[in-house]
C-alpha cells in the first residue's frame, strides 16, 4: 500500500482560483463589460449625478425581486406570480389610499395601506407555497396560475371600484408620513451633498443638481444584505441548500422541507411587495399593469448571477451583480441616442443563454458530470 | 452474551393482502456486526424500514435495551439510537462535507447563526476517527468518491448517537478497492465496542469478512440463522439463494 489515500487526490487550489471558481465570477465580468461599455458609450453620462441616481433606482427595483427568486430557485422552485403580486400591492395601497380601507375601517394612513397590503401578500405567497408543497405540483404552473389570477384580480378591483385601470394623483404623503418617507423619500443625501461639495452635482443654474438615491436602494441594500446572511451563515441558510438539491435526503435528515418552501414563497410576496410599496410612495401612482414581466427579469437575473435552475446552488452576491447588469442595459437607452430599446431583451436573451450554459458547466464539475 | 440491544420479536408487516414480512426475529448484540442477507423481495427492506421508523409493524414487537418501543416516525427511531444509512446515502451532491454532516442538525449560535469552524472541525474528526482524513470539510460531496460518501454518512449517524447502525447495502455500486475501504470501516466502528452494525448485502464474501452473526430472509420469513463460527461456507450460500441447493441451481442452468 501507497501512503497515498483518496484525499490526496483534491488538488488545493489558489485563493485566486476559488474566486475565479465562485458561482459569481461569471456574473462579475459580465457586469464590468458591460459598466465599461456604458459609461463610455454614453459619453459617462450614465454616471453623472442623475445618471447614476436614475441607474440606481432600476437596479434596486431588479435587485428587490431577484434576491427573492434566487432563495427561492435555490430551494428548487420558481415563482412566476412576482410581476403579478407587484400590480396587486401596488393596487392595493393606492385603492386603499384613495378610497379608503376596506370594510369600513376608515381613513387609510400610508402606515396601514402597507400593513394589510404585507399581510395579505404574505397569505397569498404561503397559499402558494402551501398549495405546491401540498400537492407536490410543478411550482412553474401552480405559480403561473397565480401570474394571469392576481393580474385578472388587480384589474377587475380597480374598474370595479375605481372605474379606472390606473390611479394618479394621489397625493405626496411623504411629507407628513415616515412610512411614505422611508419607502418612497430619498436616502444617502450626504453622498450627493459631498458630491456638491467636491465641486460637482451641479446643475444649469449652479445649484445642487440630485439630493440622494431613492429610498428603494437601501430596502435593496438591507434585503440582499439579510439574504446573503441567511444563506451562508444560518441555519435556515443549510436548510434552503439541502432542499433545493435533494429534498428526499435533506427530509431523512430532519430538515423541516415544506416549512423551508413555504416560507421562500413568503419571501418572494414580500419582496414583490417592497417592490410596489416603493412604487406608490415615491410616484403616488398605481397602474394595473405594473410589474409586468417582472418575473421573468428577476430568474433571469437570478440565473445570470449563479444561481443553478435545478436548486440547491447559487449565490445573492452574484445575483446583485446580474441586478447592476439588467439594469444598466435596460436604462442604457436614455443615455445612447442612437441604441434602440429593443436592444435590452436582445442582450438578456444573449447574457441568459451563456449564463445557463456557464452554470452548467460549474453543476457538472462539482457532481461530477451526472 | 450480554443482552441485545435491539430485539425484533414475532413482527409482521401487511401492506394491504400482501405479507412482506412474516414472524420476523432477530437479536442485535453491541459490538457485533449482523449480516442480513437475502434475495431481493426478500423482505430485508422491509425490515429495515420497520426498524428506521418509515413503517409500523402490523402486528409484533421492538424492544430496545427489553424496552418494548413504537416508533412513530424516523425521528423516533433515530431518538432510540438507530441510525439508517440508506443506499443513496442522503447525503447531497452540491453541498459541502460539514454542511452535509450537520444536515437538519446543524449547531446554533446567536441568531440561529451557524458555529462553522466548530463545525468542520468535529466533521473533521468524526471522519478521521473511522479512517478518513479530509484535507478540506469545504469541498462538495459531489467531489468524493463512493466510499468517501459512505464513509460520510457512517461517521454522520455516530456521531448523532446511532447505537445501531443499518447499512443497507453499502457495498454494492462501489468499485473493488471502495468496497475494501467500506469493510474497512464496518470494522473499526465495530472495534469501539458500543456500536451494533445490521449489515444488509448481496455479497456473500463481504459478509464473511466482516460478521459475527447471520440472519437469512426468504420470502418474508427468516430461514436460517446463526453465529458465524456456526455455518459453513455451503450453508450460507444455500441460505442466500433462498434455501434452494446450488446443485441443483447448477443442474438446472445446465440444463438449459
Amino acid at each position: 500500500m501507497s501512503d497515498r489515500s483518496e484525499a490526496d487526490r483534491l488538488t488545493q487550489e489558489s485563493t485566486l482560483m476559488r474566486l475565479v471558481r465562485r458561482p459569481e465570477a461569471g456574473a462579475f465580468i459580465v457586469m464590468l463589460v458591460v459598466v465599461t461599455a456604458i459609461t463610455f458609450a454614453s459619453d459617462f453620462k450614465a454616471f453623472n449625478a442623475l445618471g447614476l441616481k436614475n441607474n440606481i433606482a432600476i437596479i434596486s427595483q431588479f435587485g428587490i425581486i431577484a434576491t427573492g427568486a434566487a432563495m427561492l430557485m435555490i430551494a428548487g422552485e420558481f415563482d412566476l406570480s412576482i410581476g403579478s403580486m407587484i400590480g396587486f400591492a401596488g393596487m392595493s395601497m393606492a385603492m386603499m389610499l384613495k378610497w379608503g380601507l376596506p370594510f369600513g375601517m376608515g381613513e387609510a394612513t400610508p402606515l396601514t395601506a402597507f400593513i394589510l397590503t404585507m399581510c395579505m401578500t404574505l397569505f397569498i405567497g404561503w397559499m402558494i407555497g402551501t398549495i405546491v408543497v401540498r400537492s407536490g405540483l410543478s411550482s412553474f404552473i401552480v405559480t403561473l396560475a397565480f401570474l394571469f389570477f392576481l393580474r385578472g384580480l388587480t384589474e377587475v378591483c380597480f374598474r370595479l371600484i375605481n372605474q379606472s385601470t390606473q390611479i394618479s394623483g394621489l397625493p405626496d404623503f411623504k411629507e407628513e408620513s415616515w412610512v411614505a418617507w422611508i419607502l418612497g423619500g430619498e436616502v444617502f443625501g450626504w453622498f450627493y451633498d459631498l458630491w456638491f461639495q467636491l465641486g460637482g452635482n451641479i446643475n444649469r443654474r449652479g445649484e445642487q443638481w440630485v439630493d440622494g438615491f431613492d429610498a428603494r436602494f437601501l430596502w435593496w441594500i438591507v434585503i440582499a444584505f439579510c439574504a446573503w446572511f441567511v444563506l451562508s451563515r444560518t441555519q435556515m441558510g443549510n436548510w434552503i441548500y439541502a432542499t433545493g438539491d435533494n429534498k428526499d435526503s435533506a427530509r431523512a435528515n430532519g430538515v423541516p422541507v415544506n416549512k423551508v418552501k413555504i416560507s421562500l414563497f413568503m419571501f418572494t410576496a414580500f419582496c414583490a411587495t417592497m417592490f410596489a410599496a416603493c412604487q406608490v410612495y415615491d410616484t403616488n401612482t398605481a397602474d394595473a399593469a405594473k410589474g409586468n414581466l417582472m418575473e421573468l427579469n428577476a430568474i433571469a437575473i437570478a440565473v445570470v448571477g449563479g444561481t443553478l435552475m435545478t436548486g440547491g446552488f447559487g449565490s445573492v452576491i452574484g445575483v446583485a451583480f446580474g441586478a447592476v447588469t439588467f439594469g444598466l442595459v435596460a436604462n442604457a437607452v436614455f443615455y445612447i441616442p442612437w441604441l434602440d430599446g429593443s436592444f435590452y431583451r436582445v442582450f438578456v436573451g444573449l447574457v441568459l443563454l451563456a449564463a445557463v450554459f456557464a452554470n452548467e458547466r460549474i453543476r457538472k464539475r462539482i457532481t461530477g458530470g451526472i | 452474551m450480554t443482552e441485545p440491544y435491539l430485539r425484533v420479536e414475532n413482527v409482521v408487516k401487511k401492506f394491504g393482502p400482501f405479507m412482506a414480512l412474516n414472524g420476523v426475529n432477530l437479536e442485535v448484540y453491541p459490538g457485533e456486526v449482523h449480516a442480513l442477507l437475502g434475495d431481493n423481495g426478500a423482505g430485508k427492506s422491509t425490515l429495515i424500514k420497520t426498524l428506521a421508523g418509515v413503517h409500523q409493524p402490523t402486528s409484533g414487537q421492538l424492544y430496545i435495551e427489553g424496552k418494548p418501543v413504537n416508533f412513530r416516525s424516523p425521528r423516533d427511531a433515530s431518538d432510540a439510537g438507530i441510525g439508517t444509512v440508506y443506499q443513496d446515502l442522503a447525503v447531497n451532491q452540491l453541498m459541502s462535507v460539514t454542511r452535509n454532516f450537520f444536515m437538519g442538525r446543524e449547531l446554533k449560535g446567536p441568531l440561529g447563526t451557524l458555529r462553522m469552524a466548530e463545525m468542520d472541525k468535529i466533521a473533521h474528526d468524526e471522519m478521521l476517527k473511522i479512517g478518513i482524513d479530509f484535507s478540506d470539510p469545504t469541498q462538495a460531496v459531489g467531489t468524493m468518491s463512493g466510499g468517501q460518501r459512505q464513509t460520510l454518512a457512517i461517521a454522520r449517524a455516530i456521531y448523532f448517537g446511532a447505537k445501531v447502525l443499518i447499512l443497507d447495502e453499502p457495498t454494492s455500486a462501489l468499485g473493488q478497492k471502495q468496497q475494501m475501504e467500506v469493510l474497512k470501516t464496518i470494522k473499526r466502528v465495530r472495534k469501539r465496542g458500543d456500536i451494533a452494525i445490521i449489515f444488509i448485502t448481496h455479497n456473500e464474501i463481504h459478509s464473511q469478512l466482516v460478521a459475527d452473526r447471520y440472519t437469512f430472509l426468504a420470502l418474508g420469513q427468516v430461514i436460517g440463522a446463526g453465529k458465524a463460527g456456526e455455518l459453513s461456507h455451503d450453508e450460507i450460500r444455500r441460505l442466500m439463494a433462498g434455501g434452494a441447493e446450488m446443485k441443483d441451481l447448477e443442474g438446472e442452468l445446465a440444463a438449459i
